[in-house]
């Protein structure tokens, strides 16, 4: 325990070798259990991607712009969405992360309304996966009950889980050891995970590039979540 | 041996004369009542029941407040959560807690003093009642069994009527 | 003033009378809306069993119907303050006949209004956990959620509210009470807490009301500015604005005043009361609902000024999306009928009557509805991020629970009126002991 200093998990995002392809978004899916929708209640604003790419054209054909984003919970160190929570399903834990306590959720959504990134989805049903989906589940990751609001938790099992392996092992936790699942799937190798109070990780590099900017930066949300794009 | 007797008048200064004239004979609140089905609302001095009810509304409302900051402020600090990275107990943000709770101490207050007060629900039964006579206010004056005839005559030169001995 | 005043003997007749029997209009009337009543508890425990999904709500309108009428009749119960708290203490003598029904309606509208933050709830079944109690846990909840102050605030009021009904029914139950038999007088009699009349107890209950008078008044106004915080206290583009506290408490009292004089309206007619509920209270009702009515059109003037001037990306999205786009013909039609109608039937006096003032009032109703569903809805499909704008439909869950919260709010009144007088008795007969 004394070997082990306090972490702030940070991510950092290159737009410019963001290709857009969603291989995070379907990571996320299977590595976090989330819930599949058909078109029908997708249509209907009932399906959830904890990380979703938006996408967004600028200028007339043949002028065509795509921006993409990849967009997930910011792990806002001054999150509107804890303080509206009247049950505390939702705080700020000591290694900076949002965690949202599903055994908690009395499901008012207000949390939902109040983050500006709308990264927050609900259950509105219990999960039903078609077989033979369930066989991949993660036995890693709870199973969210109808009711219970979720969102992108920085893949907190892979990080509970590198910190018990560093700790076994006896040596302390290295960056890189914690990957979440859309860091580890990134083809274009856009995304990078660390810890921020480790000045040498990858991520505290990135956030220090002159490209580095935060979404929404004026709302003061303090998100740890950090685009590169090219000023423009 | 005290026993009750009362009498009713058809207007309010009739009644108060008569109030008037037994409290100069020695009759004090306590001994004097008066019944009717809607407010008697006599002049100053004349039949005054002073009453606490706003202080105690005032001092129930404050001990909701002190009860509620402290309940606030001890259980935050129980079991501590940061929120948006706002302080783990700050006044303003259960502001709106504190009002509330301190006004229904208030009501509370201001409902327990009225039963209180009212002595509604502590009334000694054994006490006889005049039944209520609408449009008419009946006075019931306590006294001893000798002053019994003088009262009765003092409440029939003010205009009473049904001047009696209540069962 | 007042026309040749009521003999006491015809008084207590007339206001009493509709307390016996039960017309056969009466009991098909009730049977209907508890009917409907019933089937939105229905639709709720369907809700309940299946899943809350089987309303219409959805990212990013994470609250829809349920947050409209929560918010509705919160508002509505404001009648009673505003009438029995207010007037009462200005010692504005013809609010009398009327305060009995006015809190009659805040009572029953709280506790309809109350159900709301149970039904919209993902997990219903464990609403407990925004009480404090001690638990293993060590969990308590958070004080500093805007929901907590509704828990609390609501709390507060309803209890203040019943109490403020109770306090001058008690004369009224303890004169029924030698008159009734049966159930009706065992009822009477626990209510009446041993009554008497005596000077004591009318001072003490006099000295009551004016203090409740005026806690339930500050309560009041807390309340609706608490609900208003709801929204008020998110960033979401056109909820964080600083105009809600007041701007919802104007609506409160507007929408208020109008449940008031439709219930009026229709306990008048049902129940004679022609001599007792007369054209100077509705004409009085009806001003009064004008007033509220150009404060309402000034607030909401304001509000939009401010956002349109402003110019902030974010919010003007909303701001075309109500006035102009998707949502205007509910806002146009909120602020004709919010409005433009009030003033044309109840600002030229030719027009002005019991039957305009009850017109009016009904458009008001649905005005102010529509009101609370243009605050919530447009925004909240809005987000800042347009990546994640959606639509939001109801569904017949919801518009069920809806229609059977109005049922249920004329039922419990139909049941209250059959069992108090309406009208206050001893309140109502000119003082014949004081000068008026």
């Amino acid at each position: 325990m004394s070997e082990q200093t306090q972490h702030r998990w940070g991510m950092a995002i290159d737009l410019d070798r963001c290709t857009g392809c969603q291989a995070c978004v379907a990571a996320c899916h299977a590595e976090n259990n989330l819930a599949v929708s058909d078109p029908a209640s997708a249509a209907k604003g009932r399906a959830v991607h904890w990380i979703r790419v938006d996408r967004y054209y600028e200028g007339e054909f043949p002028d065509v712009r795509v921006k993409y984003r990849p967009v997930l919970c910011q792990q806002c160190d001054e999150a509107p969405c804890e303080p509206v929570c009247p049950v505390y399903a939702t705080y700020h834990n000591d290694e900076g992360l949002n965690v949202q306590v599903y055994n908690r959720c009395v499901g008012t959504r207000y949390c939902g309304n109040n983050c500006p990134y709308s990264v927050r989805f609900f259950n509105w049903f219990d999960p039903v996966w078609a077989e033979p989906l369930p066989l991949q589940h993660n036995p890693d990751v709870s199973i969210r009950e109808g009711g219970v609001m979720e969102k992108c938790t920085f893949c907190v099992q892979r990080i509970s889980r590198a910190k018990d392996d560093a700790r076994a092992d006896g040596r302390p936790l290295q960056d890189g050891d914690v990957q979440p699942a859309c860091v580890q799937s990134c083809p274009a190798e856009a995304m990078v995970f660390g810890d921020l109070n480790d000045p040498e990780s990858k991520v505290s590099q990135w956030a220090k590039s002159g490209r580095s900017t935060k979404l929404l930066e004026e709302l003061g949300t303090k998100p740890k979540v950090f685009y590169l794009e090219r000023a423009r | 041996m005290s026993l009750y007797l009362a009498g009713t008048f058809r207007t309010k200064e009739a009644a108060v004369q008569a109030i008037r004239e037994l409290r100069a004979s020695g009759y004090g609140p306590g001994d004097l009542t008066v019944f009717s089905d809607e407010p008697a609302e006599f002049p100053r001095g004349v039949l005054d029941r002073p009453s606490h009810m706003s202080l105690a509304v005032v001092l129930g409302a404050v001990v909701f407040f002190v009860l509620v900051v402290a309940f606030v402020y001890f259980t935050q600090y129980n079991y501590k959560l940061v929120t948006g990275g706002m302080p783990i107990f700050s006044f303003w943000p259960a502001g709106v807690v504190f009002f509330e709770m301190t006004m229904l101490g208030a009501i509370l207050m201001a409902f327990g003093w009225f039963i209180w007060e009212s002595g509604l629900l502590r009334r000694d039964k054994s006490v006889p009642v005049p039944a209520i006579e609408p449009e008419l206010i009946c006075l019931r004056v306590r006294c001893a069994a000798e002053q019994f005839e003088t009262i009765a005559a003092a409440l029939e030169n003010a205009g009473a009527r049904n001047v009696g001995k209540l069962a | 003033m007042a026309p040749a005043p009521i003999p006491y003997h015809q008084v207590r007749d007339d206001l009493w009378r509709p307390l016996k029997g039960a017309s056969k209009r009466y009991t098909l009337t009730l049977a209907l809306l508890s009917a409907v009543a019933l089937w939105g508890l229905i639709a709720w425990g369907y809700q309940i069993r299946v899943g809350i999904g089987v309303a219409g709500i959805r990212r990013p309108v994470f609250w829809g119907f349920y947050l409209v009428d929560f918010v509705f009749w919160i508002g509505i119960s404001h009648a009673g303050t505003l009438i029995s708290a207010i007037l009462r203490l200005t010692d504005a003598d013809w609010r009398k006949p009327v305060t009995r029904a006015a809190e009659a309606i805040t009572v029953f509208a709280l506790m309809i209004g109350g159900l709301f933050p149970l039904i919209h709830l993902g997990r219903v079944w464990l609403f407990y956990w925004l009480f404090p109690y001690p638990n293993s846990r060590l969990l308590w909840p958070n004080f500093r959620s805007p929901l907590m102050w509704d828990v609390t605030a609501i709390s507060t009021y309803l209890t203040g509210s019943v109490i403020f009904l109770y306090l001058p029914l008690i004369p009224d139950v303890a004169q029924l009470a030698e008159h009734a038999r049966g159930w009706r007088l065992r009822l009477y009699k626990v209510l009446a807490l041993g009554w008497t009349g005596s000077d004591r107890e009318w001072h003490a209950l006099e000295r009551a009301m004016k203090l409740m008078a005026g806690i339930i008044l500050a309560v009041a106004v807390s309340v609706h500015s608490v609900v208003a915080w709801d929204f008020a206290m998110a960033i979401a583009p056109m909820w964080h604005s600083t105009i809600f506290a007041p701007y919802f408490v104007v609506g409160a009292i507007f929408s208020g005043l109008a449940g008031l004089i439709v219930a009026l309206t229709i306990v008048r007619k049902t129940m004679r009361l022609e001599s007792y509920l007369t054209p100077h209270h509705f004409g009085n009702l009806a001003k009064l609902l004008l007033l509220m009515s150009l404060l309402w059109l000034y607030f909401t003037f304001a509000e939009h000024l401010t956002v349109w001037y402003g110019n902030e990306p974010k919010e003007m999205s909303v701001f075309g999306a109500r006035v102009s786009g998707r949502f205007s013909p509910e806002f146009w039609a909120m602020v004709v009928v919010n409005f433009v109608v009030p003033f044309v039937l109840l600002g030229i006096r030719r027009l002005r009557s019991i039957r305009t003032a009850a017109i009016a009032s009904i458009g008001v109703l649905a005005g102010m509805w529509l009101e609370r569903y243009l605050i919530i809805v447009p925004t909240l499909s809005m987000p800042r991020l347009s990546a994640a704008w959606g639509r939001y439909s109801p569904s017949w869950v919801e518009i069920s629970i809806t229609l059977a919260t109005f049922a249920a709010m004329a039922a419990l009144y139909l049941v209250f009126a059959k069992i108090f007088p309406i009208v206050s008795v001893w309140e109502f007969e000119p003082h014949t002991q004081e000068e008026e």
